[in-house]
């Protein structure tokens, strides 16, 4: 019988990750508003802050904006019955106006799953640069405003594979072929990031940049078509882990709550106008990445390639450089290995497809 | 030695020759014997696929369920494949239901344009655990770019390999190599080809598209297939041995497949006809022949000018209820003539 509640294993989560709670001081007693405040970043995000709020009388106050806040409510109680929690239901394309006690802003609007960007590109774009534009245009008229968060991708990198290097910096710009539908979702981001710079020349709005990496944690969905995703899901169903594409191709991946607590810091920072990578530099080839899987199930489970010859020498690396992250004192509490097995044991015990 | 993997589609793109009337025993039968040659993939079902029984596209003798279940039990070696199409083939009535019956290979099928509408379903067979493989049909019809294009969805919806299909045996050598190395070139993952016997070049095509870079090849016992057939899997099998590929299929037990098949489940082993010819020069899906064949007959139009004129239309499988409207246009014009 396990005794372990959801919210004390993401509490437990989030008193990890939290290593220097001082440093997020700033955002006590405010009001932080996340658009796509219903997704993997807003969710943990409000975890952290109901953390911070319970264990160091933080006061804070988040709004999550989102299309479906009915849904979200039902399935995830713990969250929207919190005192500190409100929601506030409206597509972020037609935001005109937001509560003026608002003080931090954390733009995530978009889905990052890439099936829908290339199925519905243009509401991918849509939801990308209108709703950034409707953002920054109704921050502006926020009183107390002293800080956005927007959150970019490592989409716009492009193919950086060229640039030969290991990490990639938040300096480092690759190709990207925009004559291509697959180009919607991170030319789109591109753009944001060119409105992002407008506001904050012309308007001189306070704004800050993260470009996230990939993630793994509790409330990131396992049917999404990406490889630690589908090897986790493929694991717990009783498969076998099938690699799709270059099995030499390098990744890393953050935890969750990492991940929360380095979307504070950032925001809370006293000197905006920066852009900063969010993710983890513990670079795995997704072959070892499947066979750190396997061990934590105690079965065998096989791990089989499949993949073009033509693209087996060409090995794609996604990881990012986070000095600049380790300058604010941000550093990944989890390891890879430690991320994984809590993502597992968090399915199991509380994901109802897989326990 | 580089490994090839077979689908035999004899037992659903051969529905098509028999107007989708093979019976349960009909399956038993065959699957038994492909299953003895150790055939990796035997694809099962109605013609279009699952839940493809319609007075549209012709009604099956047998469910889905029944063919599957009969199939299920006769296969132990070799997996069990189906066709899914997208509209045809619904995940609740039909996608799950196969799932429960146990099939081991899900092929969701689009026109080669139309990839977006395999996302859902791909999808939902990735979260079930089930080898699954993207497939564009008709894919003559389109530029490379876009076959590439349309090819990358199915690869990020979760495709496990893309197959493109020459439905209407329209290809020429070139045209395989040319779409074949732009796939095999930009994708990650696999790629194959399903070929159409109407130019007789099905078998040459099917290499063809292994010098390209192909890993994955479709072929049917005899050819049994819709129009002019496909590549005859026996001699497929005897090239790729001669050239030097590995199938893992047991050649003296695949003749044998192919023998059982020809006096069990064969109206007529399938040949070139003369209409087979016009349509693969016209580009025109080769599951349209019988109705084509029929609607001549009943209005006593030239069966080679409903072909070119809806070749002309480009029309692709699904749109049968054109064949009328073209055979009424074909009248009309020669009526005023």
């Amino acid at each position: 019988m396990n005794s372990l509640s959801n919210s004390t294993f993401i509490q437990q989560d989030c008193e990890r990750s939290c290593t220097d709670v001082e440093l997020l001081r700033p955002l006590s007693n405010k009001n932080i508003l996340i658009t796509g405040g219903t997704g993997f970043i807003g969710k943990w995000i409000s975890e952290m802050i109901i953390y911070l709020n319970k264990q160091f009388g933080f006061n804070t106050k988040i709004y999550l904006l989102a299309r479906d806040i009915e849904t979200f409510k039902s399935e995830y109680p713990t969250i929207s019955k919190n005192v500190n929690i409100f929601f506030i239901e409206q597509d972020v394309k037609y935001i005109s106006e937001l509560p003026s006690d608002i003080n931090y802003v954390v733009n995530a609007a978009c889905s990052p799953d890439s099936r829908e960007h290339v199925s519905q590109p243009l509401k991918t774009i849509d939801t990308i640069l209108k709703g950034t534009s409707a953002v920054l245009e109704t921050s502006y008229r926020l009183p107390d405003l002293e800080n956005i968060l927007h959150v970019s991708s490592n989409y716009i990198y492009g193919n950086v594979t060229k640039l030969n290097q290991k990490n990639i910096f938040e300096s480092d710009l690759g190709v990207m072929e925009c004559n291509s539908i697959h180009s919607a979702y991170g030319e789109a981001k591109r753009m944001a990031e060119t409105l992002c710079s407008i506001y904050r020349n012309q308007h001189r709005l306070p704004i800050t940049i993260v470009r996230p990496f990939a993630f793994i944690g509790p409330y990131q969905k396992l049917d999404k078509p990406w490889a630690v995703n589908s090897f986790i899901r493929e694991a717990l169903i009783g498969g076998n882990i099938r690699i799709l594409g270059n099995e030499n191709n390098v990744r890393s991946y953050m935890y969750g709550s990492d991940m929360a607590y380095w979307m504070l810091r950032i925001l809370s920072v006293e000197y905006t106008g920066e852009i900063y990578n969010v993710g983890s530099d513990e670079a795995i080839s997704i072959l070892e990445l499947s066979k750190l899987i396997t061990k934590l199930f105690n079965r065998n489970i096989e791990v089989t390639s499949r993949y073009t010859k033509d693209n087996h020498n060409k090995i794609h690396s996604l990881v990012p450089d986070i000095s600049k992250a380790k300058s604010l004192d941000l550093t990944n509490t989890f390891s890879l290995n430690e991320s994984l097995a809590r993502t597992i044991k968090w399915n199991q015990l509380f994901n109802n497809v897989y326990s | 030695m580089i490994d090839i993997l077979i689908s035999d589609p004899t037992l659903r793109d051969g529905n098509h020759a028999v107007s989708h009337q093979l019976s349960a025993k009909q399956v038993a039968i065959y699957c038994e014997a492909a299953n003895k040659a150790k055939v990796p993939i035997v694809e099962v079902g109605h013609g279009n696929g699952l839940g493809a029984s319609s007075l549209q596209v012709g009604i099956a003798l047998e469910s889905d369920k029944v063919l599957l279940e009969t199939a299920r039990k006769n296969l132990s070696n070799s997996k069990l494949g189906i066709h899914v199409i997208p509209g045809f083939a619904t995940i609740k009535r039909d996608l799950q239901l196969a799932i429960d019956i146990g099939v081991d290979v899900i092929r969701v099928a689009s026109h080669c344009s139309e990839a977006d509408i395999t996302q859902r379903h791909i999808s939902y067979a990735r979260e079930k655990g089930k080898e699954v493989y993207g497939v564009l049909m008709m894919s003559h019809m389109v530029s490379a770019t876009l076959l590439v294009e349309e090819a990358k969805k199915m690869e990020l919806y979760g495709a496990e390999g893309i197959i493109i299909m020459d439905s209407a045996g329209a290809y020429l050598p070139n045209s395989v190599t040319e779409k074949i190395s732009a796939l095999t070139s930009s994708l990650n993952i696999p790629v194959g080809f399903h070929a159409h016997n109407n130019l007789g070049l099905a078998i040459a095509n099917s290499i063809t598209a292994l010098e390209a870079g192909a890993t994955i090849l479709d072929g049917t016992a005899r050819g049994f297939g819709a129009g002019a057939g496909n590549a005859q899997l026996e001699v497929l099998v005897a090239v790729l041995n001669k050239l030097g590929y590995n199938t893992n299929i047991d050649f003296y037990k695949i003749l044998d497949a192919s023998e059982i098949a020809e006096l069990e489940i064969m109206q007529n082993i399938p040949v070139i006809k003369s209409e087979s010819i016009v349509s693969g020069l016209a580009g025109v899906f080769s599951g349209f022949s019988k109705q084509v064949k029929r609607l001549a007959k009943e209005f006593n139009v030239d069966q080679r000018d409903i072909y070119f004129a809806l070749g002309e239309k480009k029309v692709v499988a699904g749109q049968e209820d054109i064949i009328i409207e073209v055979v009424m246009e074909i009248l009309k014009k020669d009526k005023h003539e």
